[in-house]
């Protein structure tokens, strides 16, 4: 009798380990969704506060319409970027898009001085300084979701339970490695 | 070990504590039993259980009142806001704690509440005088750091227990000294037991202090890694610590009862001057010395610090405070 008990046993403990190492695998994967979530929200307000800054340069420097045209396009391409990869590379195209904005209202010294351009520019600053502050907190919990499921035994789990790597925001894209091309 | 099992480790503990307090809560009235009578041993733990309970409930305002702390209105201050917005995002904390400030002259922050949905930071105006921006994200990084591991919950109850068990066993001790002592014509133990008992009695005090001060010590180690972890940036935590270390000012209020509470202990320099003891200053620090928590970030970061301080701008100019 005393085997049935020890493999009674065994399958008990097997069992625990699954459930503990499914719930781990399960609170991990929720902290990167929810580190993402704090992302979206920033970039969200990052491309919100677009509309109003291209019209109020606008007003001072109506003629500049390629610039317009270029920050439009780029906060179209971040609001329909799809992975974390895609919308950190267009949140990079909108910086230089807007750095190039900003290069222009230079050029206008009561453009500069009015109020609602500083204040919208003080906002843009601070929006973009949230994005880098999440950008750090979900880079860490993708990090530790993607360590657990790479290591053993939880990669076992991981591959039957549907848990896959997640990517880094990053416009290096940490997950997808670099092309290499041999074409000339 | 992930944030998230450092955060259910740290609530084990504070279960633990809580239970440990309980345990001691209850020797003291078992004490006051012996001493005294049965019946005024229970009255003093229903008592203390009462005040407990009131004391958490108010513990924000009791914590607000005893370090000083000044809500500020909500266009004050925004620069100040905002970093700490940013910082709690980078820690991922789901609210951003409010701010407060302390009107003192010395430099330090603490941070209470007992969820991290209600929590706020006390930051002293002398603290915003002497950082620069960048050390200014870590001592708040650092704050931050406390409230995500849920270091505040435990502190603030480990305050109050240890309150309550200071509490009742001085009661206890009067009463025995000013007459009192309605128990003692009952020959019930005899008299070591009641010497064992009023050593007991005036020893608790000390086992909830150590009890507490046990609690602290290595969570601030665990709070300025966070910092360096929130920033990506253990140099800043490290110089903001140099700063302090060189500042010579202390607290003005600092009250025993939250010095923990604080990111560096207000109360150090004034008890290691004032006690030749190292062994028992030692043991009652709140915190750990600014050199070994400096030297544990230059070990974790692989870095050392210069030996000049920066001389960047306080934080305070941008803030448009005077002085």
């Amino acid at each position: 009798m005393l085997w049935v008990w020890i493999v009674i046993g065994v399958v008990v403990l097997l069992l625990l380990v699954l459930v503990y190492g499914y719930n781990r695998l399960v609170r991990l994967r929720q902290e990167v969704n929810t580190g993402w979530a704090n992302i979206d929200v920033q970039l969200q307000r990052r491309a919100d506060l677009i509309p109003n800054l291209v019209e109020s340069v606008r007003g001072y420097a109506s003629h500049e319409r390629e610039t317009f045209d270029v920050v439009t396009r780029a906060r179209t391409a971040l609001q329909q970027a799809n992975t974390p990869a895609q919308a950190a590379v267009a949140d990079e195209g909108l910086t230089t898009a807007l750095g190039k904005l900003f290069a222009v209202a230079e050029a206008y010294p009561d453009l500069k001085a009015s109020q609602n351009f500083l204040e919208l520019q003080e906002e843009l600053t601070d929006t973009e300084d949230k994005i880098s502050a999440a950008r750090r907190y979900y880079n860490a919990t993708v990090m530790a979701f993607n360590t657990a499921i790479q290591s053993f035994p939880w990669l076992l789990l991981a591959g039957p339970f549907g848990f896959r790597a997640r990517q880094f925001f990053s416009a290096e894209g940490d997950t997808a490695r670099p092309e290499v091309s041999f074409a000339t | 070990m992930t944030l998230q099992e450092q955060i259910r480790s740290n609530r084990l503990r504070s279960t633990i504590v809580v239970f440990g307090f309980a345990l001691l809560l209850g020797i003291v009235g078992a004490l006051i039993g012996v001493i005294f009578n049965l019946s005024l041993g229970i009255v003093a733990l229903v008592g203390a259980g009462l005040y407990a309970i009131f004391a958490i409930l108010s513990s924000r305002r009791m914590v607000a009142g005893m370090t000083r702390a000044q809500e500020i209105g909500p266009d004050d201050l925004k620069p100040l806001r905002r970093i700490v917005e940013n910082v709690s995002i980078a820690a991922g904390l789901p609210v951003t704690p409010d701010v407060r400030i302390v009107d003192d002259p010395a430099p330090n922050a603490f941070a209470a509440g007992l969820r991290p949905t209600s929590s706020y930071l006390g930051v002293t105006t002398g603290l915003l005088r002497t950082m620069p921006k960048r050390e200014l994200e870590a001592v708040l990084g650092h704050e931050i750091s406390h409230v995500r591991n849920r270091d505040t919950y435990l502190m603030t109850m480990a305050t109050i227990f240890a309150g309550v068990i200071a509490l009742i066993a001085d009661i206890g001790f009067r009463m025995l000294i000013f007459g009192g002592g309605g128990g003692r014509d009952r020959k019930g133990g005899g008299i070591l037991v009641l010497v064992l008992a009023i050593v007991g009695l005036l020893l608790a005090p000390y086992a909830a202090m150590l009890l507490r001060m046990s609690l602290s010590r290595r969570r601030e180690f665990l709070a300025d890694a966070g910092s360096a972890e929130i920033l990506n940036d253990p140099e800043a935590m490290a110089l903001a610590l140099k700063r302090l270390q060189l500042d010579t000012t202390t607290i003005k209020y600092a009250d025993a009862a939250v010095a923990h509470l604080w990111v560096e202990s207000p109360t150090q320099r004034v008890e290691s001057e004032r006690s030749g003891v190292n062994f028992l200053s030692g043991l009652f620090d709140t915190h750990p010395p600014l050199d070994t928590r400096i030297a544990a970030l230059e070990q974790a970061g692989g870095f050392r610090l210069p030996d000049e301080l920066s001389s960047d701008e306080p934080f305070a100019k941008e803030l448009g405070l005077d002085g």
